[in-house]
Order: C-alpha cells, then sequence, then structure tokens
C-alpha cells in the first residue's frame, strides 16, 4: 500500500507516495521529476544514481525512499542552488572530467563527499574515493585532474 | 581562424551534463506512458511450445502480454529488427521471447517474474570450433525465408569481402561466411625466412557495457506518425530498419536520437523494434529501459574469436610471409561478421610480400554479435602484435625498429589489394620511441617490463549534410542528425566557427530528427568528423556568401573585398569600414527585409579513406605470487591528421586505451558448457574502474588527411586497437612467458609463471 514521506530535497520539503519497495532513486526520478540521478545498474555497482543523504554520497538505488524519511537529499540539480555552478563542477567543465555525462552526476556527488572532509586529496585518494563509480568513456584521468584541481585550489 | 582551431575547449554539452539538465532517453516526461518488461530465455535453443499468461494478467496494472505473434511485424527474417522476439525457436539464453506491458515499471516486473514460457530444449552449439565440423548440430534450425534482411553491416566501415573461398574445405552448416585473401607464394616465402613464428589466440566476448542501458520509447502522434525517442547511433538508419521491419512509409516514422550515454558500437535498432511493437499493437505510448542483466544477457556484445596466426621475417627484420586462420563467433547474428574485418586488419600496418588470410564467421547459441569499437582490431592486433614481438626476440631486434622497417607509407599496397592513403604509421612509432618510458625499460625492477604494440583503424566513409543558420542576434546553429557519441558536436562548433568567420562560442550545434534533419549516416567507424566535417565547413561557407553579399549592398563593397573575423564582415585593409555579422543578420531577417536569410546547406561524399594509427607503450608489473598484472604507465600516440579540439582528442585517445586495457585485463562474457552466461551483471563483468588504471599519457601526432576537415581524420576508434597487445607484450616481457588467451586474468598468469 502506497503511503507518504517527506524528505527535504535540496534545501525544499517535499512530500510523495511511494510504495515500501520504492528505492530512493525512483522516488526522486518518477516521484520528484529529479532525473539526474541516473540508473545504470541494478547491483550498486555503477554508482550513477548517487546522491548526498544527510551530505554523504550513497547510491540511491540502496536506499529504500522510506529510510530517507526526514533526511536531507541533495541531488545533481541542487548542488548549485543559485543556478551557478558549483565549484566542483565548473572544474569538470574546464578539465574535460565528462564525455558521454551519464555517469557524471554521480562521480561530481561522490567527489563533492570527499571534499567536504577538507584537505587536498592525493591522486591515489581521488581513484580510490571513486571505486564505485564507473565511468566508460574517459578513461578516469579527466575527472581525477577535475577533482584534484577543485582540492588544490581550496 | 588561427586561435579558433587547435584550442583546447569544453565539450558544448558539458554545461548541462554536470548540472543533470541533459534529458536522456529514459528521462523525458510522456502522457499514458506504459512500461514494458521483457521475458528473457532462459534456454539457449529451443522451441516455444506456450506461454501461460494468467498469473501474469492477474497482476494489478498488467495492460497486456505480448509474443512475437502479436507484433506487426510485416517479414519473417530472423534478424533482431525484424525477430525482436522469438518466433518460435530460441537462439540464445537471453533473447527476448515477451513482453509484459503495465501502467507502471513495478507492474511490469511482477507480471513479467510469473510469466511462464514452456520450452522444448534443442541442442545448444556452445564451442565454436566443434560447431564448425561437418556434421554439428547446428544453431538455428529454421531457415531464415525473408530475401530482405537487415543491412547493419554498411554503419560499422567500408571492409571489403575478400575473395570467395576455394569451398573445398568441408564444413557445418553453422560456418555462415567464409573470406579469403590470398597473395604470393605463401610457403616459398615462409620457407625462405630466417624467423617464422606461430601461435593460436583465444578472445572472449567483450560487452560494450555503455553506462546507459539501452533504452527505447515509442508512440503514435494523433495524425498516425510514429515518434520513438531512443538512445541510438543513428537516427536515420533506426527509422529506415523500423519502417522495413513494421512496413510503414518512412515518413510516417519520426526518429528522435537523445543524448546518448554511451554506445561504442552497440547502440543500433536493437530495443527500438520492441517498444514500437507494443505501441503499435497496444496504441499507446510505450518505454523499454533495459536493467543492467537485461543489457547483459539480451543485447549485442563483440565476438569471441579463435586466431591462428604464423608470420615470418628475415634476419633483418624485413617481414615477408603472414598466415591467417581467424574464426569468428557471430552468435545468432546470419547478417553480417567481423570475419571480413579482422581478417583484413590482421595484417596491420606493414607490409608483407605473400599473405594467405581467412576468416570464418560462425553461429552459435550465444548473444547475437554486434559492433565495439574498432570491430574484429583489437583481436587481430593482439595476435599480430604478440608474434611480431617473438619475431623481435628470435631475430634479436628491437620491437620498435621491426615494425618501423616495415610500416607502410602512402601508396604501399595493403592485403587489401588497394594502395593505403597518406597514413602517419612512421610517423607514431618514432613519436613513441622518443618517449622516455622506452629508454627506461631496460632499467626496471625485477617483474616489471615495458611493452609495446600498434594499431590502426581504416575509417570508413558515408555521403553526410549540414545546415548553418544564422540568427539575428548573430549566433550560429549547425543543425545535422548526428547522434553525439565521442564530442563530434563539440568539433562541429570549431569547423563552422574557423569557415564562417565567428568566435566559437557563439555557435551551437542541434542534432535533429529524422523529420527535419539534413542526412547523414549513423556514428560508427569513425567517420563523422571526417565525413560530417566537409559538409559543415561547405555548409558555414554557403552561409558566409549570402553574408557577404548583404554586407556588400549595406557598405557599398563588393563581397571579394570583404572578410569575416571574429563576428564582424570588414573591408579588407580598411577594417573600420565594418558591420557586425549581428547587424547584418537582423536586417535580412525582418518583415520587408531585403536579403536572402544567412543561411548554407553543404554536403559531402568522401571518396577516399583516412586510416589512424595508434601506438602503445604500457608499463606492467606482474605479482610473481598470485598472478596480479598491474599497469602502473600506459602512453599512446596516435595520428589524429589534425587535433581540432586538443582535449576531446585526448579525451577518445585515454578513454579507448583503457578501454583496451580492460580487454587485455579483466573483461570476458562467459558462458557455462550449456550456453548460460555466467558473467552477466557488473558483479560478475569487470570493467575498469579508477583504481584499477594508471594515468594515460598522450602523443598527438598530426599527419594531416588531404580530404578531412581542416586536415582532421576519425579518431575514435583507433586507440582501443594495439591497447591490449601492449599489455600483453609487457606481460610477456615481465612474466618471462606469453599468454595466448584475453583477458590475462591472476589464475591464468599464475598458471603461466608455473606451466
Amino acid at each position: 500500500m502506497p503511503d507518504t514521506v517527506t524528505l527535504l530535497v535540496n534545501g525544499e520539503e517535499r512530500s510523495l507516495e511511494v510504495e515500501g519497495r520504492t528505492l530512493l532513486v525512483h522516488a526522486l526520478r518518477d516521484g520528484l521529476g529529479l532525473t539526474g540521478a541516473h540508473i545504470g545498474c541494478d547491483t550498486s555497482q555503477c554508482g550513477a544514481c548517487t546522491v548526498l543523504l544527510d551530505g554523504r554520497a550513497v547510491k540511491s538505488c540502496t536506499v529504500l525512499a522510506h529510510q530517507a524519511e526526514g533526511r536531507d537529499v541533495t541531488t545533481i540539480e541542487g548542488l548549485a542552488p543559485d543556478g551557478e555552478l558549483h565549484p566542483i563542477q565548473r572544474a569538470f567543465v574546464e578539465h574535460h572530467g565528462l564525455q558521454c555525462g551519464f555517469c557524471t552526476p554521480g562521480v561530481i556527488l561522490t567527489a563533492a563527499d570527499l571534499l567536504s572532509r577538507g584537505g587536498s586529496p592525493s591522486d591515489e585518494e581521488i581513484r580510490h574515493a571513486l571505486r564505485g563509480n564507473l565511468c566508460r568513456c574517459t578513461g578516469y584521468q579527466g575527472i581525477v585532474e577535475s577533482i584534484r584541481a577543485v582540492g588544490a585550489a581550496s | 581562424m588561427s586561435d579558433t582551431l587547435g584550442v583546447a575547449r569544453p565539450r558544448l554539452d558539458a554545461p548541462e551534463k554536470v548540472t543533470g539538465a541533459t534529458r536522456f532517453a529514459a528521462d523525458g516526461y510522456v502522457h499514458g506512458l506504459l512500461h514494458a518488461r521483457p521475458v528473457l530465455a532462459t534456454e539457449p535453443h529451443a522451441r516455444i511450445r506456450g506461454f501461460d499468461t494468467d498469473a501474469t494478467l492477474a497482476v494489478p496494472g498488467v495492460v497486456a502480454v505480448l509474443s512475437a505473434a502479436d507484433l506487426p511485424l510485416a517479414g519473417t527474417g530472423t534478424d533482431r529488427t525484424s525477430e525482436p522476439l522469438a518466433r518460435e525457436e530460441v537462439v540464445f539464453a537471453g533473447q527476448p521471447v515477451a513482453l509484459v506491458v503495465a501502467e507502471t515499471e513495478a507492474a511490469a516486473e511482477d507480471g513479467a517474474e510469473l510469466l511462464v514460457v514452456d520450452y522444448e530444449p534443442l541442442e545448444a552449439v556452445v564451442d565454436v570450433e566443434a560447431a564448425m565440423e561437418p556434421g554439428a548440430a547446428l544453431a538455428r534450425t529454421v531457415e531464415d525465408s525473408d530475401d530482405e534482411g537487415g543491412d547493419l553491416e554498411s554503419v560499422h566501415g567500408q571492409v571489403d569481402k575478400g575473395q570467395e573461398d576455394d569451398a573445398g574445405e568441408q564444413l557445418s552448416g553453422n560456418v555462415l561466411d567464409r573470406v579469403t585473401r590470398e597473395q604470393g607464394d605463401v610457403a616459398a616465402a615462409f620457407a625462405a625466412s630466417d624467423a617464422v613464428v606461430e601461435a593460436t589466440f583465444r578472445t572472449p566476448w567483450v560487452y560494450q557495457a555503455y553506462i546507459e542501458p539501452q533504452v527505447c520509447t515509442a508512440w503514435l502522434e494523433p495524425s498516425g506518425t510514429l515518434v520513438v525517442s531512443t538512445s541510438t547511433q543513428g537516427s536515420f538508419v533506426t527509422r529506415r530498419e523500423l519502417a522495413r521491419a513494421f512496413d510503414l512509409p518512412l515518413d510516417r516514422v519520426r526518429v528522435i536520437a537523445e543524448p546518448l550515454g554511451g554506445a561504442f558500437g552497440g547502440k543500433f535498432a536493437l530495443v527500438e523494434p520492441l517498444a514500437v511493437g507494443a505501441a503499435l499493437a497496444l496504441q499507446r505510448p510505450v518505454r523499454l529501459v533495459l536493467t543492467r542483466s537485461e543489457d547483459f544477457a539480451a543485447t549485442n556484445p563483440a565476438s569471441a574469436q579463435v586466431t591462428h596466426l604464423k608470420v615470418a621475417a628475415r634476419a633483418d627484420g624485413t617481414l615477408t610471409a603472414i598466415e591467417a586462420r581467424m574464426i569468428v563467433d557471430r552468435g545468432t547474428n546470419a547478417g553480417w561478421g567481423v570475419e571480413g574485418a579482422t581478417s583484413l586488419l590482421v595484417a596491420g600496418p606493414y607490409r608483407w610480400q605473400a599473405h594467405d588470410l581467412r576468416g570464418y564467421g560462425v553461429q552459435t547459441n550465444r548473444f547475437t554479435f554486434g559492433a565495439y569499437r574498432a570491430p574484429g582490431a583489437p583481436t587481430a592486433a593482439f595476435a599480430l602484435e604478440s608474434l611480431l614481438d617473438e619475431l623481435a626476440r628470435e631475430l634479436d631486434l628491437d620491437p620498435i625498429e621491426l615494425r618501423l622497417k616495415n610500416a607502410v607509407v602512402e601508396g604501399d599496397v595493403g592485403v587489401s589489394g588497394n594502395p593505403f592513403p597518406t597514413i602517419g604509421a612512421v610517423e607514431v612509432l618514432e613519436r613513441l620511441r622518443e618517449h622516455p618510458l622506452w629508454a627506461q625499460r631496460n632499467s626496471l625492477p625485477d617483474g616489471e617490463a615495458v611493452g609495446m604494440a600498434a594499431g590502426h583503424w581504416p575509417g570508413a566513409m558515408e555521403p553526410a549534410s549540414a545546415v548553418c543558420r544564422v540568427d539575428a542576434d548573430g549566433t550560429m546553429t549547425v543543425v545535422t542528425s548526428v547522434a553525439d557519441m565521442s564530442g563530434v558536436n563539440s568539433g562541429f562548433a570549431v569547423i563552422a566557427a574557423a569557415a564562417f568567420g565567428l568566435p566559437p562560442e557563439q555557435v551551437r550545434v542541434v542534432t535533429a530528427d529524422t523529420a527535419s534533419a539534413p542526412y547523414a549516416g549513423a556514428s560508427g567507424g569513425s567517420k563523422v568528423t571526417y565525413t560530417v566535417g566537409p559538409a559543415v565547413i561547405r555548409a558555414a561557407e554557403a552561409a558566409r556568401e549570402k553574408l557577404l553579399a548583404a554586407a556588400a549592398q549595406e557598405l557599398e563593397i563588393a563581397p571579394g573585398d570583404l572578410e569575416v573575423v571574429d563576428g564582424v564582415v570588414r573591408a579588407v585593409g580598411a577594417p573600420d569600414r565594418s558591420m557586425t555579422v549581428q547587424e547584418v543578420a537582423s536586417k535580412a531577417l525582418r518583415f520587408g527585409g531585403r536579403y536572402e536569410p544567412i543561411e548554407g546547406h553543404g554536403g559531402s561524399a568522401q571518396t577516399s579513406g583516412a586510416p589512424s594509427v595508434a601506438a602503445h607503450l604500457s608499463h606492467v608489473r606482474v605479482d610473481r605470487q598470485t598472478g596480479e598484472v598491474t599497469v602502473l604507465r600506459h602512453v599512446i600516440a596516435q595520428d589524429v591528421g589534425r587535433a581540432l579540439n586538443p582535449a576531446l582528442v585526448e579525451g577518445q585517445m585515454r578513454g579507448g586505451a583503457v578501454q583496451g586495457i580492460g580487454w587485455a585485463l579483466f573483461e570476458q562474457l562467459d558462458h557455462d558448457e550449456d550456453g548460460r552466461l555466467l558473467t552477466g551483471s557488473f558483479l560478475d563483468y569487470a570493467i575498469p574502474t579508477a583504481e584499477r588504471v594508471p594515468e594515460i599519457d598522450t602523443l598527438i601526432v598530426e599527419v594531416p588527411a588531404p580530404d578531412g576537415p581542416f586536415g582532421a581524420k576519425g579518431i575514435g576508434e583507433a586507440p582501443v586497437v594495439g591497447a591490449p597487445a601492449a599489455v600483453a607484450n609487457a606481460v610477456a616481457r615481465a612474466a618471462g612467458t606469453r599468454l595466448y588467451e584475453l583477458p590475462m586474468t591472476p589464475p591464468r598468469v599464475w598458471q603461466a609463471l608455473r606451466s
């Protein structure tokens, strides 16, 4: 039976009807139209659906919508709420951190979690943090360079 | 112009992609949308006796269960477009046999799980070599009675088919195609050589692993037009295939190529017939988004291949003879295979005195073969470049020098019988030789080594056209039908800007649908920049003529005395007599205006190819205790003709090299002995992750293509070709023993170290 969950999504309180089995990614995409969270697999390997849950990167296919009740969800659409690009987004544009762009929102939100922990992560730390985000186009180097640039500037 | 081309610029679509604003094919809202879930065959080879649909239809929200007979298909062909659901004979485990269509994705999934399919199992043909033997069981028993077979081969590149075989060999009906290329006295050439090496190489089925699964949405407009919104590499080819399969007039099918979430050769009219068939049958909009597991099981990966190869050289390193017998597992693809391409490309970008090259396309009950970045080339290069290193070792020659001694130049006749056009094989090898890693190769710690290998891709051609339109604000819109698979739109922007005289920031590029777009072929074969690029130049030049005609009247200066620089039309030699492009355009585009709109159409029909060569250095470490191979550093040098946007060119080089490392070390679609897929998810099928690949050094070499746009060549496929071989050659040196099968997984390396 559907019932209501209330989430704080990109700073706004949003209520929607979900089934008990509804995953957070489906609630975001189908319930709220936030299609920046992409579905690339069904085994929680690819990371294309990564969002921030209370500031920490999670694969939104591993979280039930009900588990996010009352919690703070940031999607790629909400990373820079003022309409500007977030520094990480700007770095991905300038340092060629993407090609097809399907993995990109998840990669950027994983990077946001990593960089929020402070410091200037090494390439090894960046690559380790990205181990749950698959990219088939870039060979990862542009992604690593983008994240490194933000870390170095902070 | 000089500061427009050759400058690293962000992709045009980057801002939308980093903000989640890009609408991929699964993202759009459609009123009244139904969701389809395919039911996949659990048997590799069987006859369908029937379906029990009662439980499925009892699920609330399920609208219909569709089998092949329910789809309004026109013909009886057995290609995947003509037969999107198995009619009576299942030919691989994973083949779609039914669609469950429901009001929600969840209901469709629940319904699909409850569908019962009654199979009568048939003998499965799983071993490709056994399948060739006379008397072997056949992988398909129902004959294809439809002569109007699919024609998807034409979109993947021009590789000549070789000579017809002498047919002296006794082979089973599973052998669908034999290709033979012979020239010179091969036996005599081997006998007269100083070193002869031979081996058998094996490569598995490999998956494209685009991160966006295959997806399509189809609906009927009230007018009766079928609209297909899809993740495809080619809108016009998809329109043609759908019109053929469902017997519709071309103008009743409108295909929209949505932004591609990766494709690499795999997205060609595979899921579209399922969504379209359901939409036509039910007269409702239908979306099919494959799950990743379905995408693994039901789509069209690269063929497994067995290559017997023998090559020889004289003591000075001159290559003499090459003999190959290459067995390509097509799975169920009766329409085309890579036996032609791989038996051509196995000769590499090298001169030979005599050759005997044979390719065999064999059907089995595994998948349906499809294209994957440089189809047939990485497997060929793995075999050839491994044996070239063996020759170098036997003759005590430097591996790069051996290749340089034999590298083709323009005019050399290849094994195709045709002369090579402009080709940068020598330049690429020379550039690679200068990289410091090559000099360091003899002073590495134990267990580490550097290997090298080269590879090339011949490129492809297809007529194409483009439109350039200048708006009243002075910006230009380039319109093509091209599905932007690799960043080509960003290339078109600088091409148009340079040809017209605008800053690149004032050019946008639109992919229009088949209802309105100028024609271009599918994105594949590394042909888009090479063929559509010249069309964009001509369209921009045609628009520029309109601009100059109008400006000439406004400025009272002859068009021939005007130039366009950075968005300003000005008199040559008197730059103060000028108008902006915006001023001219706004005078044309208004009621009562006196000038033709500033627009142009341009076309191209290339007739000479532009092959691209890439060569690699791979530095690996082999763990003797575990057999694990780590790539520590990797270098790629590639001839790209002209790097229109070096940042995007390097992206293609790095991405291709890393996919090649995947071929080398990680990737294989494994079946059990009965033909059921064992590695059908990203849990079981490993693609390179950020932690398991190194930085890739890129060396851009520019040997201009005479007919390329500003000299550019198609570059997307060449970077993957030689990469697996380079890793293999490095492993052979580091381990002291060679592996002849990909991927070089720890168990295989461990075994090789102990044998």
